[in-house]
């Protein structure tokens, strides 16, 4: 029964760190819109009107938390 | 200075496609905020975001832009924030970019920044997160107790098993229970008894005496039931919460719509329409008669009269000569007014601004509200649960704390106390998305029993249009010099006659000045053109100064006059709305008797009435009259609704047990309007009716529900056949029907007319 001694601090250590993932999760947005990323990968290419949007910036996460 | 200009407004600064004015410092200033690191934020209200598709592609274009490092797009209520450096991307041509993807922008308060529900919903989330991994720890601890699998082993690792459910209970009731125990606290201090103290209390004690038995090292420990008990509650709060937000963010997108709008006077003299939020200090605005004041600034007409009743609560019209200052947001009862801007709109006045979003926000924010009978209600369970304690306390001493808290938790009135708020926040929701915004919750029960209605008849009912070839010169002038001293005299009015006068001026005539304009509601506008005395108006009216009879062709029109008689006569031809017909119908098959009361003359009031089939009809009302005849009414025993949408019409909005303006009329009669129809939709009082009838009978049956699982469920707990955690669950429960019942509101009827926004979109937000 002693490797109760190491694994409860284990399971504690597992949900301190979710409960820190999930924060970040939260304050970056990553629950705000449930909806429209679901047809992300059905989107044909955007209509470009006007100066193109570099592609290796789009995909990159915003940087900055509100 | 109302919303019937705000589509074109929008559709000019469209066409013009140009941003350059947002380029100006003290104009960006008011619209953006400096963040620490040197980045700016704003709000933007972006109208075309029906397509998921277009949000992720403008999302994309947006984020590619240099300098922009966060873009949210909050798409029920059509508002996109976005923070950047504006050294990078100006804010000129960040907008030409939303333009540029079919997106057109335009810039919101500095208010509309602080995304309050954005950073509710957050809150919420994290701590129903919290509760739901920690309640399934202490489960699993809980669990190896039960079933006794470490009895065996020692009594030293049972203990350390209560040990470790006492800790991770610690961040479930201090983090996540929180919001009770604030709640809780503030419904103490202001000395009432709401429904976070029965939970708060249940929790504390449940925490408290478990703990106690720890240290202890002995008696019964609650720790998962606690921690169901406050995940579950949460995770219902986290629901209702989800559906507030929805309406209200269908609320915001409608209120964004309808910016409030100034007439500028540009260098040449001419006036041009523009938001209230563009103007500079220094910029001369002129506000007509029953508008709003756009911004803090000085007066520079001679004399007039204000209303301040919804900045300060003083209902009294004040009077302000000129060198006086007018405060932005108050109304103008009398003649109009020319205003050089002091200071445009730095934060603090553009707080102020749009008494009607306001307004339909206070609304909204006073639903929660505190009720007596909630109060009753908590005293009443608490009695109770103290009862049940001394009860068992006789009987069997052992089971005395279990079965209080179970009667405690169970009994708690959050289905009942849920039950007004998430119905008429639904409802509201429901109508703004229907162009009806409801500034006073509580009208929408009155409207439901409504069984007299009185219509003003120009502007409300109908439309009134000028042909040229309907303007009669009596004394020789050119058609295009009496339309010219006509309109310049009826510029100054927003009485719907005067206006469509100087729409149909607009196009051919230069337009005059007007001098000492006055103008005298229900009757007519006088003034002095180039030194000459006019009078425009009723033929009465117009006629007073030269003492010449009312002639009988002339009676029903609309006359120019001076000092020496009559100039011009100008027959305005009427057309009833589009939807007035079938929105008196509906209401006559719902058993209300409609009634015109009008200040025109006879045969016109009686030609409209008999093509709307109204038979009870008066013309020549005064506003008194109106009112007077309104109260007949209402000592007859009648619940009466008023609609109308003139400055004369507001004795009667505000006499009417409910009342119902036009957002095309002038500001006075909104302020004084429990609901608004926006875009000049008549049939919005239709759809209005509807759903009081639905919030009715919803709220009787939550209400009914709510009571029914008390009385059912309370005998049980008071028995000791409830565990607390049951408690919770049975409470949460209850309070989802609730929540789910008040969702059916504007559900299942369908539409009473071809909803502008496409079905797959409604449907969505019916089910959200």
């Amino acid at each position: 029964m002693n490797i109760l001694l190491v694994l409860i601090p284990v399971t504690l250590l597992v949900i301190v760190v979710a409960v820190a993932l999930f924060f970040w999760a939260v304050n970056h947005q990553q629950f705000d819109d449930l909806d429209s990323p679901a047809i992300l990968p059905l989107l044909d290419d955007p209509p470009r009107q006007g100066p193109a949007a570099e592609p290796s910036e789009k995909t990159e996460p915003p940087t900055q938390d509100s | 200075m109302s919303t019937s200009t705000a589509s074109t407004y929008a559709a000019s600064t469209d066409a013009a496609g140009t941003y350059a004015a947002w380029g100006h410092p003290q104009l960006a200033a008011q619209v953006l905020r400096r963040r620490r690191d040197g980045c700016s934020e704003i709000a933007l209200r972006v109208e075309s975001l029906h397509d998921p598709r277009q949000v992720l592609w403008l999302e994309q274009r947006i984020r590619a832009l240099p300098g922009v490092q966060h873009v949210a797009i909050d798409r029920p209520a059509r508002r996109v924030r976005v923070v950047w450096d504006a050294q990078r991307t100006s804010l000129p041509s960040l907008l030409d970019n939303f333009s540029a993807a079919q997106c057109p922008a335009q810039p919101l308060q500095l208010d509309s920044i602080d995304d309050a529900r954005s950073r509710e919903q957050h809150d919420a989330l994290k701590r129903l997160l919290v509760a739901g991994m920690c309640a399934m720890q202490v489960m699993t601890y809980a669990f190896v107790i039960y079933i006794g699998v470490v009895d065996f082993v020692d009594f030293s690792t049972r203990h350390l098993f209560r040990w470790l459910g006492l800790i991770t209970t610690v961040p479930l009731v201090f983090y996540s229970a929180q919001p009770f125990f604030a709640g809780a606290v503030r419904e103490l201090r202001e000395r009432r008894l709401g429904i976070n103290l029965p939970v708060a209390l249940a929790v504390a004690l449940v925490f408290l005496a478990s703990t106690f038995n720890t240290l202890r090292g002995s008696g019964e420990i609650y720790f998962d039931s606690v921690s169901m008990f406050v995940f579950l509650l949460l995770g219902g709060r986290y629901l209702e919460l989800r559906s507030r937000h929805r309406s209200g963010a269908l609320g915001d997108a409608v209120i964004d719509a309808a910016p409030l709008l100034a007439e500028r006077r540009r260098a040449d003299g001419e006036l041009e329409t523009v938001a209230a939020i563009t103007l500079l200090p220094g910029d001369r605005v002129h506000v007509a008669e029953g508008g709003t004041v756009p911004a803090d600034g000085m007066l520079e007409s001679a004399c007039v009269q204000v209303d301040e009743a919804l900045l300060s609560g003083e209902s009294r019209p004040l009077r302000r000569v000129r060198g006086e200052r007018l405060i932005a947001g108050s109304v103008l009862l009398s003649g109009p007014a020319e205003l050089r801007v002091e200071h445009g709109g730095a934060a603090t006045t553009m707080a102020r601004l749009g008494a009607l979003a306001a307004r339909a926000r206070q609304a909204r924010s006073l639903l929660g509200g505190s009720d007596r009978e909630i109060g009753r209600f908590v005293g009443r369970i608490l009695l109770l649960t103290a009862l049940t304690a001394l009860g068992w306390l006789l009987v069997e001493p052992a089971r005395a704390f279990e079965a209080a808290v179970a009667v405690l938790v169970v009994a708690c009135p959050c289905a009942f106390a849920l039950t007004r708020p998430a119905t008429l926040t639904r409802a509201l929701g429901v109508l703004a998305g229907r162009g009806v915004l409801v500034t006073d919750g509580s009208a929408l029960a009155t409207l439901a029993q409504v069984d007299h209605a009185l219509f003003d008849k120009t502007g409300t009912l109908s439309v009134p249009q000028l042909d040229r070839r309907a303007v009669e010169p009596l004394r020789g002038d050119t058609l295009e010099h009496v339309l010219q001293l006509a309109a310049a005299l009826a510029h100054e009015s927003s009485h719907p006659l005067a206006r469509a006068l100087a729409e149909a001026a607009r196009q051919h005539a230069l337009p005059l000045r007007a001098q000492s304009v006055q103008v005298s509601a229900g009757a007519g506008i006088s003034g002095e053109i180039d030194g000459r005395c006019l009078r425009l108006g009723r033929a009465d009216f117009a006629l007073a100064p030269s003492g010449q009879p009312v002639s009988a062709d002339t009676a029903g029109a609309l006359l120019l006059a001076d000092a020496q008689g009559a100039i011009a006569a100008f027959h305005l031809d009427e057309q009833p709305r589009a939807d007035a017909r079938r929105m008196l119908d509906a209401l006559r098959a719902d058993g209300i008797v409609p009634t015109i009361a009008s200040g025109d003359g006879e045969t016109r009031v009686a030609t409209l009435a008999s093509r709307l089939g109204i038979d009870n009809w008066y013309a020549r009302q005064s506003p008194a009259d109106k009112l007077e005849r309104l109260q007949a009414a209402r000592r007859d025993g009648h619940l009466t609704l008023a609609v109308g949408d003139g400055s004369n019409d507001a004795p009667i909005l505000a006499g009417a047990d409910v009342s119902a303006a036009l957002t095309s009329g002038t500001e006075l009669a909104q302020a004084h309007a429990d609901l608004l129809l926006l875009d000049g939709r008549l049939d919005g009082l239709i759809d209005a009716r509807v759903i009081a009838r639905q919030v009715q009978q919803v709220m009787t049956q939550s209400r009914r529900w709510s009571l029914l699982y008390n009385l059912c469920a309370v005998p049980f707990a008071a028995l000791g056949f409830v565990p607390p955690w049951l408690a919770g669950i049975g409470m949460s429960l209850s309070s989802l029907v609730v929540v789910l019942n008040a969702l059916r509101v504007g559900r299942n009827e369908t539409p009473v007319r071809p909803d502008p926004a496409s079905p797959a979109e409604r449907i969505r937000e019916l089910r959200a």
